[in-house]
């Protein structure tokens, strides 16, 4: 039994799907020719493989408004980028102030380290719209505050946060302000220094239109994080003590070099088509879609009105019917792909109040069409017949 | 029942069925699904609401039941769709709960464990 051929994808804030063909040929291509481990040997061709490595990096920082290539630190993905910060700044009797529209990957390693007894936190709430109010941060910063960790956007509701106030009032309180930007990045642009950001994680799987298991941490040069993972880096091999030099710092052992080409080729392509493009057509895409959705009587909308401040996501319910039915509908009978559950983010469901069961999540990606969408209302539409 | 962060979670529990004691998950589910067998069935579909199993039920439930002793694994979507000739909307409105806590649960598939907090479903649970 074979899967049928056609697939609308609408589960983009999970994974941009399908990749550009020139990012995955550019990936086998080069990996062909230089996959070999960067920065672990004399020969030309792993300096060659340094270089490339090197030049992602300066891409990455300038990409994202930063001022130093060697503060570009890969890892797998955001998760694993909250987690090198995180643990690499936090001290004992430490506070950090984050909100409730957090993912797990910043929520769990909180929760974690406070059972520890390390440090403790405080979660500020966003409005009925799912703002985050800059001066609810300010109002919970402590003079033991470590860090503000804040989602760019939420991969609940698509809200986006006004970073560069955020960013204000951690500057006027010498907190670093760490940006979530695993939804952001590739369509937003960024301004780490501009907007008073110490540090962005990223991943690369999403609209920066890698593949899966790269991302990263970009941080200002003001900004130190201690090693929490030691292993080989290349350099000072003699001794016992990991380097301590950047970007050897936070990264061990041999780099995904295949993914962090396919970083690069992703940026490429994403800065060719320019972030505006790209979100305006999402956007587009998604309010014709919240339009439709609209006038089915049994499906119902959560989150924010409006799109000006806003990426591609649109949560859903249809009325008497748990959320993994309706997918499975979706998917089974209409070759429709989205997201259903509480999306890592069970606080923000809480407060959307489509908690414990969640939502039906749909997420628009560069590569959607007005005929995807239109299938999508078609098919909520059937499904929501005598519900 | 357990607090966690707030929120409440179903454990696990046992109950005898047609004198066989059988592990449910948090939400209903047969932890172990080899336990299941068409008199399971009949209690749970019963306590679903279920007065009689029609012959499309029967049907589908069997389908579940082959394909997962052959293959070891819940059948998809997809396999479902064409193992059954139902549509998934067709094998939403077969039993009460839907897909997943009708048909799949019913069947003694294991707790697809989504992206979700587990809530029960069984009204004879704990």
């Amino acid at each position: 039994m074979e899967r049928q051929e056609r697939l609308i994808y609408l589960d983009n804030a999970a994974t941009v799907f399908p990749k550009p063909a020139g990012v995955l040929s550019k990936m086998m291509d080069t990996y062909r020719s230089l996959g070999v481990s960067p920065g672990r040997g004399g020969y030309d061709l792993a300096m060659m493989a340094s270089d490339l490595v090197m030049d992602v990096r300066e891409r990455l920082a300038r990409f994202f408004g930063s001022d130093d290539p060697e503060r570009v630190t890969f890892a797998a993905n955001a998760s694993d980028a909250l987690n090198l910060i995180i643990q690499g700044m936090m001290e004992p009797g430490c506070h950090v102030v984050s909100s409730r529209l957090e993912h797990n990957s910043v929520l769990r390693p909180l929760y974690h380290f406070q059972q520890q007894g390390i440090l403790s936190y405080d979660l500020v709430k966003p409005d009925g719209q799912g703002r985050i109010d800059p001066e609810d941060i300010a109002r919970a910063i402590k003079p033991a505050t470590k860090m503000v960790i804040i989602n760019h956007a939420s991969n609940v509701t698509g809200i986006i946060q006004d970073a560069q106030a955020i960013g204000r009032v951690c500057r006027n309180h010498n907190v670093p302000l760490i940006l979530d930007v695993a939804q952001s990045a590739g369509l937003l642009p960024i301004c780490m220094r501009e907007w008073g950001v110490s540090a962005i994680a990223f991943t690369g799987h999403k609209s920066l239109l890698g593949t899966s298991g790269i991302g990263g941490l970009v941080f200002t040069s003001d900004l130190d994080i201690r090693t929490t993972r030691f292993g080989g880096t290349g350099v000072d091999s003699e001794s016992l003590v990991h380097t301590q030099s950047y970007p050897h710092r936070l990264e061990i052992g041999t780099l995904n070099l295949l993914g962090i080409i396919g970083l690069g080729a992703g940026l490429e392509h994403v800065e060719q088509l320019g972030l505006d493009v790209t979100r305006t057509k999402e956007v587009a895409l998604a309010q014709r879609l919240a339009q439709g959705l609209t006038e089915i009587s049994a499906v119902s909308l959560h989150g924010p009105a409006g799109w000006d401040n806003r990426l591609a996501v649109l949560m859903t319910n249809v009325r008497n019917m748990v959320p993994e039915d309706v997918g499975a509908i979706l998917d089974g009978d209409y070759g429709i792909a989205v997201r259903t559950g509480l999306h890592c983010a069970p606080l923000a469901h809480q407060d959307l109040k489509t908690s414990p069961q969640g939502g039906v999540r749909f997420s628009i990606g560069p590569f959607n069409t007005i005929e995807d969408i239109d299938a999508a209302i078609f098919a909520m539409a059937e499904i929501g017949k005598n519900k | 029942m357990s607090e966690h962060e707030g929120r409440t979670i179903r454990r696990p529990y046992i109950r005898k069925i047609a004198g066989v004691d059988i592990m449910f998950d948090g939400e209903g589910f047969l932890i172990n699904p080899s336990q299941w067998t068409e008199d399971v069935f009949l209690v749970l579909a019963q306590e679903a609401g279920v007065e009689e199993i029609s012959d499309k039920q029967w049907m589908a439930v069997r389908f579940i039941r082959k394909f997962y002793t052959e293959q070891g694994k819940s059948p998809l979507n997809h396999h479902m769709k064409i193992g059954t000739g139902l549509s998934l909307a067709e094998l939403e409105a077969l039993f009460p709960g839907g897909i997943k806590y009708g048909v799949r649960r019913l069947a003694g598939l294991p707790d697809p464990k989504g992206c979700r907090k587990a809530v029960g479903w069984s009204a004879k649970s704990d």
